[in-house]
């Protein structure tokens, strides 16, 4: 059996009085995408901090790659890559500075910023300053610096926050490549259809507490609401029908509907990773 | 704690340096700052008489003028160049001493002498080196002085003012190098996040710390030997100068460090800059203003780097005349270096904890 790459066991963490991560459990298998989903002050950067060895957990137990996390080991840290919401880069160096001086820190003789930078779509601005890169570019440096040492385990939070499409499909697919090259990915984001895209398996957490972890299929059959919307054409008008398929009998109700003479469309309609949040939670994923 | 690491850090503050206004600031501002002193009080422009020398023989008026660091020498191979010298103001004057121009003042036949005079050198200068060569002819002669002159100082005694100012500079140099350079670049990383994107790398809060702190410490060393040249006030025991700069330094980059782990942004390094400047470069003011009491110097803790500075530099003592001030000064640099260790682990904290 793969030894999972990050094993979080029970751990909390208090800012004074307040509980911000209250006893949360998970682990991350080496390529997979873990979606980490919740609201503002849920507790997702905080425990980023604790795996990524700055906080150190007040009980409980995480380990990263077989270490734990609060041993501040070197070793563990050369192969984590940790992308910030905040576009924290060294602004008056080039692009492909920041990625050779970041590279260095982890011990790389040579660090292949043409290449990190060509993948982000940066390399004909590989020697501009990052002061003259926009909003988009310098998140795109930001990954292409998370990628600098190769490493086995990302911590990426809000990575496409605030960007336009292009940009967020790029880096979308840059995170699906670091996966299918082995890496253990923990994911927060606010975008359910990018959790939805990207995650194998995502985990909901609110007020410091871990809802559930799994992946989005079956926490919609857990816990969506199926149903089908008909909408048919008589002589009174359009009439839309909604048969709920967890109902006893939907099998006889979805054969009328679908018989109706003058049918028009069918939809079916799963829950959204969203619904399911505010059903399990009772709390919005916004704000 | 890896010196690797810390020294990748360092290299690269220094390669972004040159970048970074307050960087340039840090070089410019003592030197800028030496010459406008200088300029006014002190004596950087006022050269030295300049007298050249054309000794056919061996007199001993050349080997006195050598002696006197008050002027400079040159000695000259033939009154044809020496002339050519003093005309083109190379020289403010110049003197052709015959073969046994000696014995012939001693014997008291009175041989020729010649002495030439730039026209456009300074007057003042025209009559130190006249007044000189007469009174060293005495000395040859070996006549008493035809009057006594009875010298009598007014005012206060003691070093010019252009001496005096020496420690305040100096002072400068190392608070805007050892202290404010750190400190404005942490609390600069700070507000940046880079020093959050450095944490979670190999790379420890305190090599980042120790990679600042040795920045300001070598960019401090170069300035206050830049300033002290300027001031023409190395001493004469550079052994012991580099130790007591050394220390002035440490000491100052560790307060810079200081500085800079406790304030949140630069506005708040400024602040904390503004309002203790006063106590960092205090003990400076007393060299100035020496009627002041002395003892108040003492209570500062820089006195203890800048006493034996002044005191290598300006009134060329060793190391073993200044131990007991170095020995306090370690004493000092000991509980910073045990303030600093509490106050980068809050800082770890606070970088962690912040939103």
């Amino acid at each position: 059996m793969t030894e999972p790459a990050m094993k979080v066991d029970n751990i909390t963490f208090s800012y004074g009085d307040l509980e911000a991560v209250k006893g949360i459990t998970f682990e991350v298998a080496p390529g997979e995408i873990l979606g980490f989903l919740g609201p503002n002050g849920a507790g997702k950067s905080t425990t980023i901090k604790i795996l990524t060895g700055q906080l150190t957990p007040k009980s409980g137990k995480a380990q990263v790659l077989g270490v734990d996390v609060t041993a501040d080991d070197p070793e563990m840290q050369a192969q984590i890559g940790v992308c910030f919401e905040e576009k924290n880069l060294y602004e008056s160096m080039s692009g492909a500075e920041n990625l050779r001086f970041f590279g260095s820190l982890f011990g790389l003789k040579h660090v292949d910023a043409d290449d990190l930078l060509r993948r982000v779509g940066l390399a004909d601005r590989a020697n501009d300053r990052v002061a003259k890169y926009s909003k988009g570019m310098r998140q795109r440096l930001m990954m292409a610096r998370t990628l600098v040492n190769t490493p086995k385990v990302l911590f990426l939070d809000e990575p496409t926050d605030g960007l336009d499409p292009v940009s967020s499909q790029a880096i979308r697919k840059l995170i699906k490549q670091e996966a299918d090259r082995g890496a253990a990915v923990l994911l927060t984001t606010h975008d359910m259809n990018e959790a939805d895209e990207l995650s194998d398996r995502v985990a909901f957490i609110n007020e410091g507490k871990l809802y559930a972890v799994d992946t989005s299929e079956n926490l919609k059959l857990q816990h969506g609401r199926r149903s089908v919307r008909v909408r048919a054409r008589d002589e009174g008008g359009i009439k839309e029908r909604t048969v709920s398929l967890d109902e006893a009998g939907a099998g006889d109700a979805l054969r009328a509907a679908v018989g109706s003479p003058g049918l028009m469309t069918i939809h079916t309609e799963e829950a959204s990773l969203e619904a399911i949040f505010i059903e399990m939670t009772g709390r919005g994923l916004e704000g | 704690m890896s010196l690797t690491r810390t020294l990748k850090v360092l290299s690269k503050d220094f390669r972004l340096g040159p970048r970074s206004p307050i960087f340039l600031w840090v070089l410019f501002v003592p030197v800028l700052f030496t010459l406008i002193l200088q300029v006014t009080f002190g004596s950087l422009f006022d050269p030295k008489p300049r007298l050249g020398i054309v000794d056919q023989g061996t007199s001993t008026i050349t080997t006195s003028v050598q002696g006197m660091e008050g002027i400079e020498l040159s000695l000259i191979d033939d009154a044809d160049e020496l002339k050519s010298k003093v005309e083109a103001d190379d020289l403010d004057a110049g003197l052709v001493l015959q073969a046994g121009f000696d014995d012939q003042v001693r014997s008291g036949a009175q041989p020729p002498l010649e002495f030439y005079v730039g026209g456009e050198s300074l007057a003042s200068n025209r009559i130190i080196l006249a007044v000189t060569t007469v009174d060293l002819i005495r000395e040859v002669e070996g006549t008493p002085p035809p009057v006594e002159v009875a010298v009598v100082p007014l005012g206060d005694e003691g070093l010019p003012i252009a001496v005096r100012l020496v420690p305040f500079i100096m002072m400068y140099a190392l608070v805007i190098a050892a202290v404010f350079l750190p400190a404005f670049s942490i609390a600069d990383e700070r507000e940046k996040g880079t020093l959050n994107a450095l944490i979670v790398t190999p790379v420890k809060l305190s090599e980042v710390l120790t990679a600042k702190g040795i920045l300001g410490v070598i960019l401090a060393l170069a300035m206050t030997v830049a300033t002290l040249w300027l001031n023409d006030a190395l001493g004469a025991k550079p052994l012991a100068l580099f130790v007591v700069l050394l220390f002035g330094a440490v000491m100052c980059a560790q307060i810079g460090l200081i500085f800079g782990a406790v304030s949140k942004d630069i506005t708040s390094v400024y602040a904390l800059i503004k309002g203790t400047g006063i106590l960092l470069i205090g003990p400076s003011v007393f060299y100035i203003w020496p009627d002041w009491p002395q003892w108040i110097a003492k209570i500062f803790p820089t006195y203890w780097v800048i006493n034996p500075i002044f005191e290598v530099s300006l009134n060329n003592a060793g190391l073993a005349d200044v131990w007991v001030e170095l020995a306090i000064a370690l004493g000092v640099i000991a509980l910073l270096a045990l303030a600093l260790l509490q106050l980068t682990r809050r800082l770890g904290t606070q970088l962690a904890t912040a939103t």
